[in-house]
C-alpha cells in the first residue's frame, strides 16, 4: 500500500462518508416511496476501472458492492466534465443493471483534466414500461416485455440534459413525473459526491486521493483474505432448489462447488439448471457478481466488522458460471424477479460455507421474501390503487449456540414493514392477524426462527393480490447438524370456511369483498439434535407460544405438566427408541420433497442432464428440458398429490430419467 | 417586596454518570455560581441533596430563598438502556399480539448474522389480546364484554406485572374507545397502573405507539419513587420551591407531569445542553459579534460525542429517533452521535492501520493516564501526551494524571505506525487525534446532510469535558472558521435546565384532504388540541409568566407516501387560515423537491401543537471590560503539526471582556481545558464567551509552519 497507515484510515473514513452523504442527499430529495421508505437505491464511488472503493455502511441497498461499472464506462467513447452516464440494460451494461426498473447513473469527477473517480447511484424507478404496471412480472420471458431499456449512454452531456433521451424515456413509461423526480434526486446525490471528493483532494492532495483508490481496495482484500483463510483448504459442495419457475412445475436446481486455498476461493456453479422462460434469471454475464457474492459480505463482516466495505472484499474470490444457466442467462432472457433466485443463491453460499465451517454458519433462513401487494379496483374513478400490504419474511436459521431470529430476515434486504394503521388507511383491506407463525421454526438444539403469518380481509369490492417471490412451498429451509427443516410456505384463501382453498404460489389472484387471504412464511432451519435442547428453553418457547405442546413432545421429547416440566418423563421420553428414531442423524435435513426428488434423481443425473441441455441451442433448451421432465415425471403439476404420485416409485423415475438422458445426448 | 427578596435564587441540576452539576442563579444580579458533586448512581437524589446543601452553604443562601429548582435526570434513559424498567404487560387488539416481536421487521444490523434482534420490551407470554377493534375511520368493530375483560384482568394479574399498557389498533381515530377499555380494565386491577396509548401519544404507527406506552408504563414506578423521594428530601432541607424536570424537547415539565409522563424526559440531558447553546448563540448573534446562520453544539464526553443544530435561534427537532433498541416517536431536540469521546481507545489493526474507537475505556479503568489499570491508550491520553492537558490541573487539580504512562502507551502506537526519533509518542498521539477528528467530521457532515445544511455558514459551540479541548481540531477538519465557547462549558446542561421554558407537545393523527371541505375537521381537531394544551400549561405552576402555542401539521400531496412538516404561524392558526396552510405546504414542498403540484389534492395527516409556558427569564451574567493585556500564568510546550511550540497558559476566570489571545495558547478552567491552535484568534465578549475565529482560513491547507 502506498499511503501511510494514518492517512489510509482518514481517507477510508472520508470516502465512505462521501458515499453515505450521497445516500442521504438522495433519500432527502427522492420523489418515490422506493427512495423514501424502502430505500431501494444505492450510492458509491467507483475507481477508473469501475470497481467501488467507497460504499455506504448504513444507507441504501447493502448488497451491491460487487457490481462492475467498467463495461458501462468503457461503452461510452469520450467522457467529459458534466457528463452523466445512464443505463438500465442488464446485458449491455454486463450486469451493472440487473433488471429494468433499476436506473444506474455514473458521473465522472474531474480534478483539472483528470478523471479522479466516478460517482455512482442507482434507484429502483416506479415503472419503466413493459407489459405490466411496475414493469416486473414473473411470467415475462423476454427482456422486451420488461420495459424500455437504455444501453450505456449519456443522460447529460456537459451538464445539459440529453432531451431526446428524456423524451423517449418519458414516452415509454407509466410514471414519467416520478421517474424525473428520482432522476433529479440522483443528480443531486452525484453532485454532492463531486463537491466532497473535490474537498478531499483540496485537503489531502491529488496524489493521496489517487493512492487511496487502490490502497482501500487492497486493504479490504487483505482483511477479507484473513477471514477467508478460516475456511480449511479443500473442496466443498452444496445444492439447493427453487420450487419451480412458475411457468412449469419442475424444480430449479442451483449448485456450487467451493474450492478454498489459503484464503483464495473459487465458486463454481456448474450443475445449475438452464435459464428459465420466466423472469427469474440473474444476469451475471458469467462474471463475479453482486448477486452471487452477497452472502460473502455477511460472512466477512460478521467475522471482521472493521473490513472496509468495497470491491476489495471480493478480490480473493473467483467465480465460474456456465453460460446459458439461470445464473448466467443468454439474452434476451427476462430478469425482472432475479432477486427471488438470489435469495436461494444466498442459501446456497450459506450452505457451502456451512460445509466448511459448521460451527460458524447458520442453517437455512426462511428463504423467501414476498411483498404482498393489493391492487384495488376503484370502481368510481375507474383506476387501480396499489399498495404493499406487508413485505413478508421468514425467520432466520439457527446456528451453534443460538436460536434463529423470529419473524425477521435481513439476509437479502433489510426492509421495514408498514404499520397496520397506515395500510388500513390507504387501501381497502383489514388486517385480521399479523404475527409470528408458531411451530414453523425448524426444531433443533437451537431452534430455527419462526416465520411471519398474515391474515387479511378484502374490504374493497374487488381487486387483485400479487405475491412476487413466493417460494419454499416444497423444498424446505434446511436444518443442519441434526437440526430439522423449517415449515414450508403456505397460502390459503378463506381458511376455515367452506370456500377454503390451498393456493400455493401466486402470480395474480383476483379477489372480492369478504375474501380472506392467509400467508404463512417458512421458518428457518434448526441446528443440532432437538432432543438435546435444554428443556427449560422448550418450556419457555411453549409459554411464549413459539412452539406448541404437541411439538414439544413430538419433536423435542419434552413432557410438560400444567405447572411446567416433568424432567423425569422428559428424560425417559428422549431415551425411548421411538423418539430416537425420529432424528435421521443426517447433517442436512431438507424435508420430504427434496428427499423424494433426490431419491428419484440422484447424484450426477441432473447435472448431466443440465450439461447436455447447455449444449443444445438456446432457443430449444427450455423446450427440451420440459420434454425431459414430462417424460420422466408424467402428470406432475403444482399440487402436492401429483408430486407424491409422480415420485412415489423412485426407481421407476430414475430408469426413465436415465433413458431420457441418453435420448437427449443422442439428439446432438 | 418581601416576596421578591425572599425568592431570589434558582438552581439548575444535571445528573451525569460521574458528576452531578449545579448552577445557581441570583435573580437580581444575574450572578451564576457552579458546583460539581460526585454522582451516586445507586441513589441519585442523594448527590442532588448533598450538592445542594454544599452549594447553598458556600453561597450563604437560605433554602427558603430558592424560587425554582430545575432538574435534569437520566433515570428514564438509563432505565430503558439497561432494561431495568418495572415488568409490564401489553394489551392489544386481537391479531396484533406480535407487534413487539415483529416490530418494524428490520434487523438492527443487516450484515452481522450473529447480531440477532432486540429483546422485545415485553415477552410474548405477557402480551395479551382482547376483542377490541377499531376501524381506520374510528368505527368500533368489536367490543369486549365484561366476561372477557374479567378473564383478561385475571391473566394480567397472574402475570405478576407492575404496570399495564393498552394499545388498540387505530385508537388515534377513536381515543375514547381505548380509554374506556383502559378504565374498565383498571377498575379490575386497582393495584396496577394501567395506561392507554392515546393518552401517551395519539399518533398512528402502532409499533412506535406501543413502545412509547409500554416504556412509559414501565419507567413510571421508578420515576415516581425517585421524584417523590427528591421532593421530600429537598423539603426536609427547607427547599419548598417547585421542582421542574427537563424534557427531551428542550423544555421542562412540572414534577407532577414528569411523574406521569416520564417518557418525555428520555433525552433531556442532551436537549438541555442544546437549549443552553441556542440561548448563548442567540445572544451572541443579537450583539452582532459573529456572522453565522446557526450553531452546531458539540458535546464531547468520556464515551462519545454528540452534535445538534440550532438555526435561526431555534434548535432543530426531529419527530423520530431511537433510544437504545427502540424507536421514540415524539418531538425531541435532534442530537446525533458522531463518534469518539475522551475514553475512545486508540489501536492498530492486523494490517497495521491506525484506529480510534468504537471501544471505550469508560470511567473504569479509564485512560492509561488515570493510573487505574488502563493499558490501552485513549484520546484523553493523547491530549496529555501532547501537553494540551496539564496532568496536575485535571478537574481543577482534583485528579492527578500520569503523563509518563500515557506517553509510554502512545510510544508503542507511534512505533507500530513506523515513527522514529525522540517524539514517537507525540507523533502517534497527533495521528490518533487526526483520525478521531476525521471520523467526527465525516459523521458530522452526514448528519448535516440529512438536514440539508452545509457547515460553511455555521459556528461550532463546544461544551462537555472534552469539547473545548478537541473543538479546534474538529473545526479545522470540517472547515468551520468560527466558534463560541461558553463559560462553564462543563456544567452547560445544568445551565440549560435553568433557562428553559416549560414545554409539552400535543399530537393528533387524522387524515383529511384540506381545501375541499376536510379542513373543518382539521381546524376542529386543532381547537381540541389547543384546549388540551392550554389546560395543561395553565396547571403547570404559578411561576409561569405567560403561555403561548405553536402549531404544525404534517402534510402531503394525496397519494404521496411521506409527509412534510409544516409550521403554521400563530396568526394563520388563530384565523384558521386554510389558504395559508396550503400555501405553506406548497412552499415547503418546493424547497425540498423543487416544484409544487397544483393539480393534486393536499392531505393533512398529523396535527401538532406545542404549549410553551414562559418562565421569567434570567439574565446571563456579564464580565468586566478591560483595556489591559491578558497575563498568562505560565507556559508549556504543546505539540501541534509535528513540532513542540511554546503555548502561554491562561486561567479562564482571569480573562476579561475585551481580552484578545492568539494561538497557540491554552486556557484552563476547572471543568475543561480550551486548546487554541496556531492560526486562531480569541476574543472574550461581555458574557465571558470565547469567540474564536480563524482570520486566514486558507492556512489550514498549508504545510505546518516552523
Amino acid at each position: 500500500m502506498k499511503l501511510d497507515p494514518v492517512l489510509l484510515e482518514i481517507l477510508n473514513n472520508k470516502v465512505t462518508a462521501v458515499s453515505e452523504e450521497m445516500g442521504h442527499a438522495l433519500q432527502r430529495t427522492g420523489r418515490t416511496l422506493y427512495v423514501k421508505e424502502t430505500a431501494d437505491f444505492g450510492t458509491a464511488l467507483s475507481d477508473l476501472d469501475g470497481h467501488f472503493f467507497a460504499y455506504p455502511r448504513a444507507i441504501g441497498v447493502s448488497g451491491f458492492i460487487d457490481l462492475d461499472c467498467g463495461p458501462t464506462i468503457r461503452a461510452v467513447e469520450t467522457i467529459e466534465p458534466g457528463d452523466v452516464l445512464i443505463t438500465n440494460h442488464p446485458y449491455a451494461s454486463e450486469g451493472l443493471a440487473t433488471h429494468g426498473p433499476d436506473a444506474h447513473l455514473l458521473k465522472p469527477y474531474f480534478h483539472k483534466d483528470e478523471i479522479v473517480c466516478f460517482g455512482w447511484t442507482f434507484v429502483h424507478l416506479s415503472d419503466i414500461g413493459g407489459r405490466v404496471p411496475s414493469s416486473i412480472s414473473p411470467t415475462s420471458h423476454e427482456l422486451y416485455q420488461e420495459g424500455f431499456f437504455i444501453p450505456p449512454m449519456k443522460l447529460l452531456k456537459g451538464g445539459k440534459w440529453n432531451e431526446d433521451l428524456l423524451t423517449l424515456l418519458r414516452t415509454n413509461c407509466r410514471t414519467p413525473h416520478e421517474n424525473m423526480g428520482d432522476l433529479k434526486a440522483m443528480l443531486a446525490a452525484l453532485n454532492v459526491g463531486e463537491r466532497r471528493v473535490a474537498a478531499i483532494i483540496e485537503r489531502h492532495g491529488i496524489e493521496a486521493f489517487r493512492a487511496a483508490r487502490g490502497d482501500l481496495i487492497d486493504y479490504a482484500a487483505a482483511k477479507a483474505r484473513d477471514v477467508l483463510r478460516r475456511i480449511p483448504d479443500g473442496r466443498y459442495h452444496f445444492v439447493d432448489y427453487l420450487d419451480d419457475d412458475l411457468v412449469s412445475p419442475y424444480p430449479v436446481r442451483l449448485e456450487v462447488t467451493l474450492t478454498a486455498a489459503d484464503g483464495e476461493i473459487t465458486l463454481d456453479f456448474s450443475g445449475t439448471d438452464p435459464q428459465v422462460e420466466a423472469a427469474f434469471n440473474v444476469p451475471t454475464l458469467g462474471k463475479r457478481h453482486a448477486w452471487l457474492t452477497v452472502r460473502l459480505i455477511a460472512f466477512i463482516m460478521t467475522m471482521d466488522p472493521t473490513t472496509p466495505m468495497n470491491s476489495g472484499m471480493f478480490a480473493p474470490v473467483t467465480v465460474r458460471v456456465p453460460r446459458g444457466t439461470i445464473l448466467n442467462p443468454e439474452p434476451p432472457a427476462a430478469v425482472g424477479v432475479r432477486h427471488a433466485t438470489a435469495v436461494r443463491v444466498n442459501d446456497l453460499i450459506n450452505g457451502v460455507l456451512g460445509q466448511a465451517l459448521p460451527e460458524v454458519m447458520p442453517a437455512a433462513n426462511g428463504g423467501a421474501m414476498v411483498p404482498i401487494v393489493f391492487a384495488e379496483d376503484d370502481h368510481v374513478a375507474g383506476e387501480t390503487r396499489v399498495a404493499v400490504v406487508q413485505p413478508m419474511v421468514g425467520g432466520t436459521g439457527a446456528r451453534q449456540g443460538c436460536d434463529g431470529v423470529d419473524g425477521r430476515d435481513s439476509s437479502i434486504s433489510n426492509l421495514a414493514n408498514n404499520p397496520i394503521e397506515t395500510i388500513e388507511h390507504s387501501i381497502g383491506v383489514r388486517i385480521l392477524d399479523y404475527g409470528v407463525r408458531p411451530d414453523s421454526g425448524g426444531p433443533g438444539q437451537w431452534r430455527g426462527g419462526v416465520g411471519v403469518r398474515l391474515v387479511f380481509e378484502i374490504l374493497a369490492e374487488s381487486g387483485q393480490i400479487l405475491g412476487r417471490g413466493m417460494e419454499r412451498f416444497r423444498f424446505r429451509p434446511w436444518g443442519t447438524q441434526g437440526g430439522r427443516h423449517g415449515a414450508p410456505m403456505r397460502v390459503i384463501l378463506n381458511e376455515g370456511c367452506d370456500r377454503e382453498q390451498e393456493l400455493g404460489r401466486l402470480d395474480v389472484l383476483p379477489v372480492q369483498a369478504g375474501d380472506v387471504l392467509t400467508v404463512l412464511m417458512p421458518g428457518g432451519g434448526g441446528y443440532g439434535d432437538p432432543l438435546r435442547r435444554d428443556p427449560e428453553a422448550v418450556l419457555r418457547d411453549v409459554r411464549d407460544g413459539f412452539v406448541s405442546p404437541a411439538s414439544a413432545a413430538a419433536d423435542y421429547g419434552v413432557v410438560l405438566t400444567s405447572g411446567g416440566l416433568d424432567l423425569g418423563a422428559t428424560e425417559a421420553r428422549r431415551r425411548a427408541p421411538t423418539t430416537q428414531a425420529k432424528g435421521n442423524g443426517a447433517s442436512l435435513d431438507t424435508g420430504p420433497a427434496r428427499a423424494a426428488w433426490e431419491a428419484a434423481l440422484p447424484g450426477q443425473l441432473v447435472p448431466d442432464v443440465n450439461a447436455a441441455l447447455l449444449r443444445t441451442p438456446q432457443a430449444a433448451r427450455q423446450r427440451r428440458r420440459r420434454e425431459f421432465y414430462r417424460t420422466v415425471l408424467p402428470g406432475l403439476d403444482g399440487s402436492g398429490e401429483a408430486w407424491n404420485r409422480a415420485l412415489h416409485d423412485p426407481d421407476l423415475v430414475r430408469s426413465r430419467a436415465e433413458e431420457a438422458l441418453q435420448a437427449l445426448l443422442a439428439r446432438r | 417586596m418581601t416576596e421578591t427578596t425572599s425568592h431570589r435564587y434558582r438552581v439548575g441540576v444535571d445528573v451525569g454518570g460521574t458528576f452531578t452539576d449545579f448552577v445557581l442563579s441570583e435573580r437580581a444580579t444575574g450572578r451564576l455560581a457552579y458546583h460539581k458533586e460526585p454522582s451516586v448512581p445507586a441513589d441519585p437524589s442523594r448527590a442532588v441533596t448533598r450538592g445542594m446543601q454544599a452549594l447553598l452553604a458556600r453561597e450563604d443562601c437560605d433554602p427558603g430563598s430558592i424560587e425554582l429548582v430545575v432538574h435534569g435526570t437520566t433515570l428514564a434513559l438509563n432505565t430503558t438502556i439497561q432494561r431495568r424498567g418495572a415488568p409490564a404487560s401489553l394489551v392489544v387488539s386481537r391479531g396484533n399480539r406480535d407487534v413487539l416481536e415483529i416490530a418494524r421487521c428490520r434487523m438492527p444490523n443487516s450484515y452481522d448474522f450473529r447480531a440477532g434482534k432486540e429483546e422485545p420490551l415485553v415477552p410474548r407470554a405477557r402480551v395479551f389480546e382482547i376483542g377490541a377493534r377499531i376501524a381506520a375511520d374510528g368505527t368500533v368493530l368489536e367490543t369486549p364484554d365484561e366476561v372477557e375483560l374479567a378473564a383478561l384482568a385475571e391473566r394480567v394479574h397472574a402475570a405478576g406485572v407492575e404496570a399495564v399498557a393498552v394499545m388498540l389498533l387505530n385508537a388515534p381515530a377513536n381515543p375514547a374507545f381505548e380509554q374506556d377499555i383502559t378504565d374498565r380494565l383498571a377498575a379490575r386491577l386497582p393495584e396496577l397502573a394501567v395506561s392507554s396509548s392515546t393518552a401517551i401519544w395519539p399518533e398512528i404507527r402502532e409499533y412506535e405507539r406501543a413502545v412509547a406506552t409500554t416504556l412509559n408504563a414501565s419507567i413510571h414506578p421508578l420515576m415516581s419513587d425517585y421524584l417523590g423521594q427528591l421532593r421530600s428530601r429537598l423539603t426536609e432541607d427547607g427547599i419548598e420551591a417547585p421542582i421542574y424536570i427537563t424534557a427531551s424537547n428542550g423544555g421542562t415539565l412540572s414534577l407532577a407531569t414528569a411523574r406521569g409522563r416520564p417518557i418525555e424526559t428520555m433525552l433531556s440531558g442532551p436537549a438541555a445542553g442544546v437549549a443552553a447553546a441556542t440561548r448563548v448563540a442567540r445572544e451572541v448573534a443579537a450583539r452582532g459579534l459573529c456572522d453565522f446562520a446557526g450553531v452546531i453544539s458539540f458535546d464531547m464526553g468520556g464515551t462519545s460525542s454528540d452534535i445538534a443544530l440550532s438555526l435561526g435561534g431555534e434548535p432543530s427537532y426531529t419527530n423520530r429517533t431511537h433510544v437504545g433498541d427502540f424507536p421514540l416517536m415524539m418531538p425531541v431536540v435532534g442530537v446525533s452521535a458522531i463518534g469518539a469521546g475522551g475514553g475512545s481507545i486508540v489501536w492498530i489493526d492486523a494490517q497495521g492501520v491506525l484506529k480510534v474507537g468504537p471501544q471505550s475505556a469508560g470511567a473504569d479503568p479509564g485512560p492509561v493516564c488515570y493510573g487505574r489499570g488502563g493499558t490501552e491508550p485513549t484520546v484523553t491520553d493523547c491530549y496529555v501526551c501532547l501537553g494540551a492537558l496539564d496532568p496536575d490541573q485535571f478537574l481543577g487539580g482534583a485528579q492527578k494524571l500520569e503523563r509518563d504512562a500515557a506517553t509510554a502507551a502512545l510510544t508503542e502506537v507511534g512505533r507500530r505506525l513506523g515513527f522514529e526519533g525522540a517524539d514517537v509518542a507525540a507523533r502517534g498521539a497527533e495521528a490518533a487525534l487526526a483520525v478521531a477528528s476525521a471520523n467526527m467530521a465525516s459523521e458530522m457532515l452526514k448528519a448535516l446532510a440529512q438536514n440539508g445544511v452545509d457547515p460553511g455558514q455555521l459556528a461550532l459551540m463546544p461544551f462537555g469535558g472534552a469539547g473545548p479541548t478537541h473543538a479546534l481540531l474538529l473545526a479545522e477538519e470540517i472547515g468551520i472558521t468560527s466558534l463560541v465557547i461558553p463559560p462553564a462549558a462543563g456544567t452547560f446542561c445544568a445551565l440549560g435546565a435553568l433557562i428553559a421554558d416549560v414545554k409539552r407537545d400535543f399530537v393528533r393523527s387524522l387524515r383529511r384532504v384540506v381545501g375541499k371541505g376536510g379542513e373543518e375537521v382539521v381546524w376542529q381537531a386543532f381547537s381540541v388540541l389547543e384546549t388540551e394544551a392550554l389546560e395543561w400549561v395553565a396547571s403547570e405552576g404559578d411561576i409561569l409568566d405567560s403561555y403561548s402555542l405553536q402549531h404544525g401539521a404534517d402534510m402531503r400531496y394525496a397519494g404521496q407516501g411521506f409527509d412534510l412538516p409544516v409550521k403554521l404561524p400563530p396568526q394563520a392558526a388563530s384565523a384558521k387560515d386554510t389558504d395559508a396552510l396550503i400555501e405553506l405546504f406548497h412552499q415547503e414542498h418546493e424547497k425540498h423537491y423543487g416544484f409544487r403540484d397544483l393539480e393534486s389534492a393536499i392531505e393533512v395527516t398529523t396535527l401538532r401543537v406545542r404549549a410553551i409556558g414562559q418562565v421569567p427569564p434570567i439574565e446571563l451574567p456579564s464580565i468586566a471590560p478591560t483595556s489591559q493585556e491578558p497575563t498568562p500564568t505560565s507556559s508549556r510546550p504543546v505539540w501541534h503539526q509535528g513540532a513542540w511550540r511554546s503555548a502561554p497558559v491562561y486561567r479562564r476566570d482571569h480573562l476579561a471582556q475585551g481580552h484578545k489571545i492568539s494561538g497557540p495558547a491554552i486556557i484552563e478552567q476547572p471543568d475543561t481545558t480550551v486548546w487554541i491552535l496556531q492560526g486562531w484568534d480569541v476574543a472574550i465578549d461581555a458574557k465571558g464567551n470565547l469567540l474564536v475565529v480563524k482570520p486566514n482560513p486558507n492556512d489550514a491547507d498549508e504545510a505546518p509552519r516552523s
